[in-house]
Order: C-alpha cells, then structure tokens, then sequence
C-alpha cells in the first residue's frame, strides 16, 4: 500500500516536470508563462471594466472584483476545455502500466492549478499595493481555488473519459464551457437577483465556490452565503463517478 | 513466470466486434526465450499489448509474477515532443531509477549522437527503435516483449540487442513476436505459432517453424 501510493507520487512528480517541458519548454519566457497567460487575460479583462467603469453594488473596486472573477473561472475552464485532450496527447505513456489515467490528468490539472494560484497571487499583492487592499481572508481564497480545482478536475475526469467513447466532448466542450459562463456565479452575485432566481442560483455548486473566494477577499464589504458542505457532495459525487469512468475507459481503449 | 488465462480480445469496428484472440492459454517461464510465429494479422501485436498490459483483454487473464518491460516496437513508451534525454529521465523517474546513470546508459547504447538532445518527433523510425530498447534496458526488466523490431533494426544495432539480451541470459525472459522464422531461430530456444486466434507452443524450435510455414 505505501509502495504503490510512493510509486504514484512518483509518477505525478514526473508528469509534472514533462508537462511543464511540453507546453512551456525551456526557451524564452518559459515557464513564466505558466502564470503569466491568466494574468494577461484576466488583467485586460480587469482593466477594460475598470475603464468601463460602471458602479459596483457595495462600492467595490470593478477592477478587484473582474479579476477575482475571472481568475478562478479561467481554471474551471482552461481545465474542463483541456480534458478532452488529456488522454490523446499522453496515450504513448500508458504502455508504462504504473502509469494510470488518473495520474495523466491529475498532474495536468495540477499544473493547472498552481499556474492559476501564481497569477492569483501576483494579482493580490498588485491591489495591495496599488489599491491599499489587502484580502480580508487570503485563507478563505485559497480554500475556494482549492474546491474549485478539485471539482473542475472531477469533471474533467468525465470529460476526458467520454472522450474515449465519442468526439462530441472534444467538439463541444469549448460551446459548452462558453454558453454556461453567465450560469457559473463568476460575474455576478447572488443579491443581486430577485428571491425566485437566487434560490435557482444557488443550486449552481461553482456559485457557493465564487461566493467564498468573494469572501476571503472582500470580507463584509458584500453580503455573501455559501454552503461548503453542498460544494464538497458535488466534488465527491464528480471524483467518484469520474474515477469510475476512466477506469471503464481505460479497459477500452485502443492504443 | 507470466500465466495467460483464457484470453479473448475483439475490437470494435463499424462492422461490428472483430475477435482476434480465440481462447489463448499459455506459460511463459523465467529466462525462456520463446519466439511467437504469426502471419500478418494475426493478432501478434495485440497478444504481447495484453501481456504488457497496455491494452486490456475482452475476457481472460494476464498473471504477472515477474517484471515486464512494455511491448518494444515502433510506437508508444516515450514522448515525441520532448528530447531523448528528457525521456530517460521521466522513464528513470517513474521507474524509480537512479536519473544520471539511466540517462548516461541510454545516450551510450542508443548511439543517436546529437539527436539525443533533440525532440524525438525529430528522429527515424530507427533511432526511435534504438532509444525504446535502450530506456527498456535501463529499467532492467525481467521479461522482455519485443515486437519484430530489433530484425528490421541495422544489423550492427540488432547485434548489440542481441549481446544485450544474452548476457541477462539468466533472468530475463525473451518473448519476441515475428513473422519471419529467420528472426525467431536468431533469438529464441522455443517457438509458438499464433493462427486463427489461437496460440499453440511447441518445445522444438524447428518443428514450430515447420508448422508455421504449412499455415
């Protein structure tokens, strides 16, 4: 048991050092631009409401609030767009048989996660100095990037597994992810719908995750009710049935 | 000592499930050299990708008692898009070997000379040859699949494969799939003869080569 968890950690570790080679190599900027790709987008998208200017309920800075927004929705969707390709793009490595699906993408969307929380990072301590704003609960935000990487990743365990099965997830992901970007809680809060439609929204498991990283940064400034216990089922309920799914997928696929 | 119990393998086509393997039982034991004669289509390739565990069998089990290395041949084990260094080390690394010494081993029996430090897509069929043997070896496997490919090597590389896999003699196990009898007289002590899905060993490696040229 420990050997074969010391073996998989083994294994994750080595993704990881080949993705980073695959998609970064080592010219140029490299590996900066793990994070610097999030910051970029979500920084022009910060800028562009910040210079659009329309008022905030709460008073709250447009630019802060674009870019809290934005940042962990670029993870949930920069990590379900790119499962459909998990397996292709890495299917020579299963003839090593220590190496699982499971660990491909595993070590993909942790790559993708630590990029994210980089440009996360950097963005922070940008409002700290140049806006005096400082997170209320950095903790809280890093918690939310957390269960947002952790359910991201148990659906693209779903993705990558239909993948297998079916080219309409490779087809449609991105039409998916594109339509379903106003339904996710990322540029808007829950008190500013009528009841009817928060108790709609609040169905919605990625609303309750925006909500707490909402929290952590801007504190009371903005009402803000989550139900972590709800996000958690969701995050079980993905994994679970995602890790089923990649392990049927792996009996059938052709290498 | 690798067991195969009852394997059956169908893929599925747009003209339904096409069964390749029929019912296979077999043992293969420790340090056995055992060629497997097969026509093209066969199912040659399919077998040992079930023996490697690569792919999974319809019905039927694979029993493992020793290490085995993947199925040696053109394709699959390493990444194109990165160099063949940097292979050697992810291979060192999910294998848990030491990263230096695997690295230095494979540059030296690949002889790819600067293509070593380059990406793989960038290689022959070939040098990609070489470099899959060479990262097998370093891991040191004790059961080596090898599927027709030290044959089509040059004959200077396949002489060097050959010398390498004499001298684990001892505790390697040699499966090596042809369709060339030539191939298996070469490498192996004992023959199969895999027809109409199923496998069927003989202990005299000419008897199984005559077998293989009536099918």
């Amino acid at each position: 048991m420990g050997d074969a968890l010391a073996c998989q950690l083994r294994v994750i570790g080595a993704l990881l050092l080949r993705e980073l080679n695959t998609r970064f190599g080592r010219d140029n900027l490299g590996y900066l631009w793990l994070f610097v790709e999030p910051a970029l987008l979500g920084g022009a998208l910060g800028t562009l409401h910040y210079f659009i200017a329309h008022a905030m309920p709460g008073g709250l800075n447009p630019f802060e609030f674009w870019v809290i927004a934005y940042i962990p929705f670029y993870l949930l969707r920069g990590v379900i767009n790119r499962a459909p390709f998990g397996i292709p793009s890495n299917q020579s490595l299963l003839y090593h048989r220590n190496v699982t699906i499971l660990d491909i993408l595993l070590a993909r969307n942790l790559l993708e996660g630590a990029a994210v929380l980089g440009a996360l990072v950097v963005f922070l301590v940008f409002f700290g100095i140049a806006f005096g704003h400082w997170p209320t609960d950095p903790f809280k935000m890093l918690f939310g990037m957390v269960l947002m990487l952790l359910l991201s990743h148990g659906v693209s365990l779903l993705v990558s597994a239909g993948a297998v099965y079916t080219e309409l997830f490779e087809r449609l992901v991105h039409l998916v992810t594109y339509l379903s970007m106003p339904l996710l809680g990322a540029f808007w809060m829950v008190f500013w719908l009528p009841y009817d439609a928060q108790r709609l929204a609040l169905w919605i498991p990625s609303v309750h995750i925006f909500k707490l990283i909402r929290d952590g940064h801007f504190g009371g400034a903005v009402p803000t009710t989550y139900d972590i216990g709800y996000v958690c089922a969701w995050i079980a309920g993905t994994n679970l049935l995602g890790m089923a799914a990649i392990r049927r997928a792996r009996r059938d696929l052709v290498l | 000592m690798i067991r195969l119990h009852g394997l059956h393998k169908a893929y599925k086509t747009h003209l339904g499930p096409r069964p390749v393997l029929r019912g296979i039982d077999a043992t293969f034991r420790p340090g056995e050299k055992v060629g497997i004669l097969g026509r093209n289509g066969a199912g040659k390739t399919t077998l040992l990708r079930l023996i490697a565990g690569v792919e999974y069998p319809t019905s039927g089990k694979v029993e493992r008692q020793m290490s085995v290395s993947w199925p040696l041949g053109f394709a699959g084990a390493m990444h194109y898009s990165i160099t063949g260094a940097d292979n050697a080390r992810f291979i060192a690394r999910i294998y848990g070997k030491p990263i230096q010494e695997t690295v230095d081993f494979v540059e030296d029996f690949s002889e790819l000379g600067e293509y070593y430090r380059l990406p793989v897509r960038t290689y022959s069929s070939g040098m990609i040859m070489r470099l899959g043997f060479a990262l097998s070896l370093a891991v040191d496997f004790e059961c080596y699949l090898v599927d027709e490919v030290i044959a089509v090597g040059d004959s200077r590389f396949g002489e060097r494969c050959r010398k390498a896999l004499a001298e684990r003699q001892e505790r390697s196990t040699l499966l090596l799939v042809s369709h060339q009898a030539e191939t298996v007289r070469a490498f192996c002590t004992t023959a199969a003869v895999l027809n109409d899905g199923r496998l069927t060993r003989y202990d005299d490696l000419d008897q199984a080569i005559a077998v293989y040229q009536t099918v």
